[in-house]
Parts: C-alpha cells; structure tokens; sequence
C-alpha cells in the first residue's frame, strides 16, 4: 500500500522535473564565430608608431574562396605594410552574422569595422548611431574610383554612412549544355522562357532553381519583371516610398499576372518554397536544372575548383528576357549596392580604424582582389586583366551595357518591416495559391504600415 | 541541522546565490521585454519612443499572423494530447509485457529519434519528403500511387499537416518513456485481482491501467502543450514557418519579427503574451485533468 503511493509519488516527481526541464530549456543560438587574428609578426624595428589591434566584423566565413579570400588577402597586405597593426576577425554566415551585429549594436561593442548590408539593415545601425558618417569628397578621384550611384543605399538623410563593396545585379545563370542536349533555344523573351520550361518540364529536367524559402528572390523576380514591363526603374521603389500605388498602376497589375504565369508553368524546381540559398545553388551546380535566378555576386561558379568541370566549362550568363510589349529593354538593369563597410563610432582607435578601411576601399585593393580572384563584381572602375573567366566577361558586358541601374532593390529600399510583410506576401503567392490581385492588394498594404 | 535551520543569516547565504542568479537570468529580462513591449524599438540600443500599449493591441485586433502561429501551437498540443498519447500508452503496454532482451531492444529503438539532434531530424525530413528525389515520393511511385506525389511541405495545403506528423513522431520516445516509466508503477497485484473478476485485454487496461496513470497523464498533457506552444527548432529549420503562414509558429513568428523585421518593441509584446498564454494553459490544463487520487 504504501510502497505504491510511493512509487506514485515518484513518478509525479519525476515527471514534475522534466517539466521544469522542459520550460527553461530555451533553444540557444548556436554562433560558432572564429575570431581568427591574422596577425604577421614583423620585426617592429621598421615599423613606425604603437601596436594596434583592429577588430573587424565580417559576414564571409569561408577564407579559402570567393569574398572571403578577397577579402583575407587585402588584411594580408595591410598588415605587412604596416606591422604594427593586428587585425582580429570575426566572421559569421549571413544570418547570424545580422543577427549579432544587432546584438553588438545593443551593447555598443567596440568594434572597429563591420561589414553591413546597404538599406534597410544599415538604417537601424545609423538610427542607433553604431556607424560613422563619412565624407564623400574624401572619397572622389582615381584612388577610388568608385562608380557613379553607387551610394545610394548608403546615404540617409543626405548623410554617407558607408562604402558598398560590389555591385549586384541580378541575372539568370544557365547550363549551355542542358539547353542544347535538349534542343531547347536559350530564351529571349518572356514567352519564349516559360516555353522553355515547359518543355524541360516534359522531359522531367528542373527549369530554374530559386531559393524560394528565403523569399527575396522573388521579390527581385518580380522587380525584373515591373522594369521590363513599365521600362521605368524607379517604380517600385517609388510604390515602396508610396509615390505610386501597387495596386492601380497597370505596370504592376501586368506584371503580377505575368509572375502568375511562372508559378502555373511551373518554372521553378518542385521544392522550390523550402529550397534556402545553398539547395537551391547546389540544384543547377550538380547539373540537375537548366538555370539559376540568382546575382553577379556568384561569379566565382566559373572558377570553383570544387565543382564538376563539366559544369564550369558550360554555365553562362543570360539577361532576364524581355516582356511582349513590354516599354524596358533587356539592358534595363536591376542592379543595386547591397554589401559594403562601415566604420563604427564606438572604435577605441579611430584613427587607424580609418586608415585600415581607407586601404580596404581602394580601387587597387578590395576592387581589384574580388575582380582578380573571380568572386565578385565590384562597386569601383576595375581593369579588365585578360585572365578573366569566360563567365566574367559575361558579367562585366552586362553591367557595362546597362543602359539603366535600379539602385536599390525594392524590398530593401523601405523599412525591416516593410521587407518581412512583402517577402511574405510573396510566400503566399507562391505557396497558397493568392491571386495577383491579392498579392499587389498586400504589397500596398505592407507599403503602407512600414 | 536544526540549528541551520533556525539561523536566518545561514539561511539567506545558502538561498542568495540561487535567488540572485534565478533573478537575473529570468525576472530581469521579463521585466526588461515588457518595458520594451511598451515601445516602438526598431532594435535593441536605437532611440525609441512610449506607445502605451498599441503593440498589444496591434496583436491582438490586428495581427491573423498571431492568431495563426497560435492556433497552430494549439493545434499541435491537441495532436501530442490525442494523437500521441494514445498511441505511446499502447506501445507502453506492449512493452512492458515484452519483457526481457526484446524489452531493452525495443525501448532504444523506440527512443532513437529522441536522442538526434533536432538538426538532423529536420534535414533528414526535408530530404525525404523532397518532391524531386526524396525517398517518400519514391515509395508513393513503386506502389503505384504516383498521383499522390507532392511538395509535402512546400504547399500551403500540406505543410502544416506534414509538419505536425513530424513533430508528432519526433516527440514520441518521450511520450513513451513517460508512460513507460508509469505503467512499472503499477503492481502486478492489480491486473492479477482484477483478472479475477473477470476483467481481461483492453477492458482490462482501460479500467485499471489508465485510471492508475492519471497522475503521468496529468503531467503530460502539461507538458505536451508547453513544448507545443514552445515549438521553434523544427519550424525553423524546415520552412521557418513558410510557406506564406502555414506552419507559422510563436517562437518562430517572436524570432522573424524580433531579428528579420527590426520590430523589436512588437516582438517583445508577443514574448509576454507568449508567457500569459503558457501560463494559462498549464493553469487550464491541470484544472481540466484533475481528478480524484485513485486510491488502491
């Protein structure tokens, strides 16, 4: 008898701990960041003034390809010539990487430099006065030689808040193989694109990858789209800035139907809603889809050793196709600063926190490590070398034969806000069937209440 | 010991370090979130402004997103309660009347999915549930039902069903434990009396078993609706609450809005209704399952 209660008894307490268990245990946010100091000891003998440690915050954790060796190389050449400066790196993937520069905003961290997104990203760090403004007479002329434009996600209030580090555009990378053992014409109008969906569609190959679970590359998709219909770039920034309304303008109402008929021609690959940025480039990397809508930021395809050279050998770069009766042309160009640098208030060095990221931004520094190393276009004038990929002159006749530039994306041009309701407009779109009417009606909406 | 007890200055040095560290890891920073749920905060450290209690009532009047994430924390507490339970107290009883090697086998096989990182679990779910080469679809082909192939969780339609199955089955090993533990609770003598008269098989299980786990039971369904409401790895990790709203979740919808959107005041305001609306179902949730001690 007693024996029982007891037994009970214990279970309940048992039970009454894995509860308590249960309720602190709070999912913690697993950030790995390596902050790997790049120092080289030089003899200090040459070298003029104090020791210095710069702490720099980045979003490019891979130092052994791309942006990110870009990137290593000019701390590299930075801290031989200047020997008494340490530059310790702390690096994170995207995601996190926003994530706790918010944090280290939060707290007024004595970073150095960080990395930041231009827009809305980077207007929350100027409202909390993390970053400096800068001049941007300082930075005119052939040191530069920063293209023109280039600032404008940058600049609030009138006010320059950092450098941009790239220019991004979007395109569509294609597998010249994919298209030609199936007979498939490379598409030049819109049309002519879900027709060629179909038929790969028909011979079971995947048309397009997109990152669907992230969301934006719709948004950018459908950005395309509004240019080639309307032929204005700044429609949809105006829309967002609410100037232009969504859900009257023709251009859009033409162009969300249009968007409708690449989700019913079934043009992006079957699990293109929980496809994040990594599955859905792995899908055309591996040869498993004819294209990829993604930005000049993944010119390093062409040169990554790590992938088939059959792949290498054949992708290539086409111009998203024009709009039947459409006013844009094909050299109407959304194109916009997205990454870049900024210098922080809270710098217990100013002084040669500025002299680092001066280096940093010069034409023959960033600009022409990401250019030489095929990671990136940049932001800057930049001299063609010769050695370039054939997926890079591709690259580079785009952006120089672009007639006109957006400037900005259209879901980064308004509020954080603003960019969380539109992404989820579109996932609605896309996944729950909505009708363009419905998609537009909550574009304005989102416009609206930002 | 006696004296210990009776020395206030022993008492408060044992209990202060406890009570300071409690405070400061949770008291403070409930408190901190509803001043800042107050406020129009962009993000931690910017200037912001009081808005009174607009955030609340933006929620609460305003916000389907809220409403949704909630009715499916819900929805998915009433499938642990329903769905699992049953489910885990008949394999519990079936074990326990294994007995011997089989017995152990069972038990860990049972419990591996409990044991995997949640990483894991959702990768291995998306790959499988892939509508071009995951494995599922595959099966669906070979058994001739081809028809029936489909994004299972890119689809509004499906998502939300699929993502419950896969909490559902991923939870259970615990469930099992639980009541596993239970039913070796429960003397013999019980099933052996109740044999006696005339009780057999499920009668038999539905008269004594389940009355003598009332206790377990009670604990569970506690338990089963806060790890519910608290539900966030998964989610995010698959469809981060995509597509469109289907799966959208509490945590996953307080993290999005906090980090993604920069409306840090607003995701402060769904944290402390997220913790009245947990509170409220441990409160509801015991007050329904209280019954009388069986008394044996």
């Amino acid at each position: 008898m007693v024996k029982n209660t007891k037994s009970k008894r214990n279970i309940t307490l048992i039970a009454a701990l894995a509860a308590v268990s249960v309720l602190s245990a709070c999912g913690n946010n697993n950030s790995g960041g390596n902050a790997a100091g790049s120092s080289t000891d030089g003899n200090a003998a040459g070298s003029a003034g104090e020791q210095v440690t710069l702490r720099l915050f980045s979003n490019l954790p891979d130092r052994k390809s791309g942006q990110g060796l870009a990137e290593q190389m000019v701390i590299d050449n930075y801290t031989k010539e200047n020997p008494n400066v340490k530059i310790e790196l702390e690096t994170l993937a995207e995601e996190p990487f926003k994530n706790k520069l918010k944090a280290y905003m939060a707290s007024n961290e004595a970073l150095d430099i960080t990395m930041v997104h231009g827009g809305a990203e980077l207007n929350t760090l100027v409202q909390a006065g993390y970053v400096k403004e800068l001049d941007p007479a300082e930075y005119e002329g052939e040191t530069y030689n920063f293209l023109p434009g280039v600032y404008k996600s940058f600049t609030f209030n009138d006010k320059l808040y950092g450098l941009p580090r790239n220019s991004d555009y979007e395109v569509i990378y294609y597998n010249k193989k994919i298209f030609a053992d199936n007979g498939v014409n490379v598409p030049t109008t819109y049309a002519e694109l879900l027709d060629a969906a179909k038929q790969f569609r028909a011979k079971g190959i995947e048309p397009m990858s997109v990152n669907g679970k992230d969301l934006w590359s719709f948004a950018a998709f459908f950005q395309d789209l509004v240019i080639r219909v309307s032929g204005d770039q700044s429609l949809t920034l105006d829309a967002v800035d609410q100037k232009k309304s969504f859900t009257t303008d023709e251009s859009f109402i033409t162009a969300a139907k249009l968007l409708g008929e690449a989700r019913d021609a079934k043009l992006f690959q079957e699990s293109f809603m929980t496809a994040d940025y990594g599955a859905s480039q792995n899908l055309f990397t591996q040869g498993r889809a004819a294209m990829w809508y993604m930005g000049s930021w993944e010119a390093g395809m062409a040169t990554n050793e790590s992938l088939s050279e059959d792949f290498r050998n054949n992708v290539a770069v086409l111009k998203f196709p024009v709009v039947d009766g459409g006013k844009g042309k094909d050299t109407d160009l959304l194109a916009w600063n997205g990454g870049g640098y900024s210098l922080v208030s809270s710098s217990k060095h100013p002084e040669e926190a500025k002299k680092f990221f001066d280096y940093l931004m010069r034409a023959d520094q960033w600009a022409k490590t990401v250019w030489d190393t095929g990671a990136a276009v940049p932001a800057q004038k930049y001299e063609l070398t010769g050695s370039e990929s054939g997926l890079q002159q591709q690259l580079t006749e785009v952006l120089t034969g672009a007639t006109t530039t957006a400037g900005s994306l259209g879901l980064d041009y308004g509020t954080p806000k603003f960019k969380d309701d539109g992404q989820n407009a579109f996932g609605k779109f896309f996944a729950g069937g909505s009708t363009p009417e419905e998609l537009l009606a909550e574009l304005q909406k989102a416009a609206e209440s930002q | 010991m006696q004296k210990v007890f009776n020395n206030k200055t022993a008492i408060f040095l044992f209990v202060f370090p406890g009570i300071l560290l409690f405070a400061l890891t949770f008291l403070v920073p409930i408190f901190l979130s509803g001043y800042y749920s107050l406020r129009d905060t962009l993000a931690p450290g910017t200037p912001s402004t009081f808005t009174g209690f607009a955030n609340y009532t933006q929620l609460l009047f305003h916000d389907s997103r809220f409403w949704l994430a909630l009715r499916n924390a819900i929805l998915l507490g009433l499938g642990f309660i329903f769905i699992q339970h049953p489910i885990a107290i008949f394999f519990a009883i079936m074990l326990d009347r294994l007995g011997g090697k089989a017995e152990k086998w069972f038990r860990t096989i049972f419990f591996i999915p409990c044991v995997i990182s949640v990483v894991v679990i959702s990768k291995m779910w998306l790959s499988l549930l892939d509508p071009t080469f995951g494995a599922f679809n595959k099966l669906l082909d070979t058994l001739g039902l081809g028809m029936l192939k489909h994004a299972w969780l890119g689809d509004s339609s499906t998502a939300l069903v699929t993502m419950l199955f896969i909490l559902i089955w991923a939870g259970f090993g615990w469930g099992l434990l639980f009541y596993y533990a239970g039913l070796k609770g429960i003397p013999d003598e019980m099933y052996e009396a109740a044999s006696l008269d005339g009780a057999s098989g499920f009668k038999l299980h539905l008269r004594i078993t389940v009355p003598l786990l009332s206790p377990v039971i009670t604990v569970q369904i506690t338990l089963a609706m806060i790890t519910a409401l608290k539900q966030m790895e998964t989610v995010f990790l698959t469809t981060n609450g995509g597509p469109g709203d289907s799966t959208q979740f509490l945590a996953v919808y307080l993290y999005n809005k906090a980090f993604s959107a920069s409306q840090y005041g607003y995701a402060n305001a769904i944290s402390i209704l997220f913790i009245i609306v947990c509170l409220l179902a441990t409160y509801l949730s015991s007050k329904l399952t209280r019954s009388d001690a069986t008394e044996f």
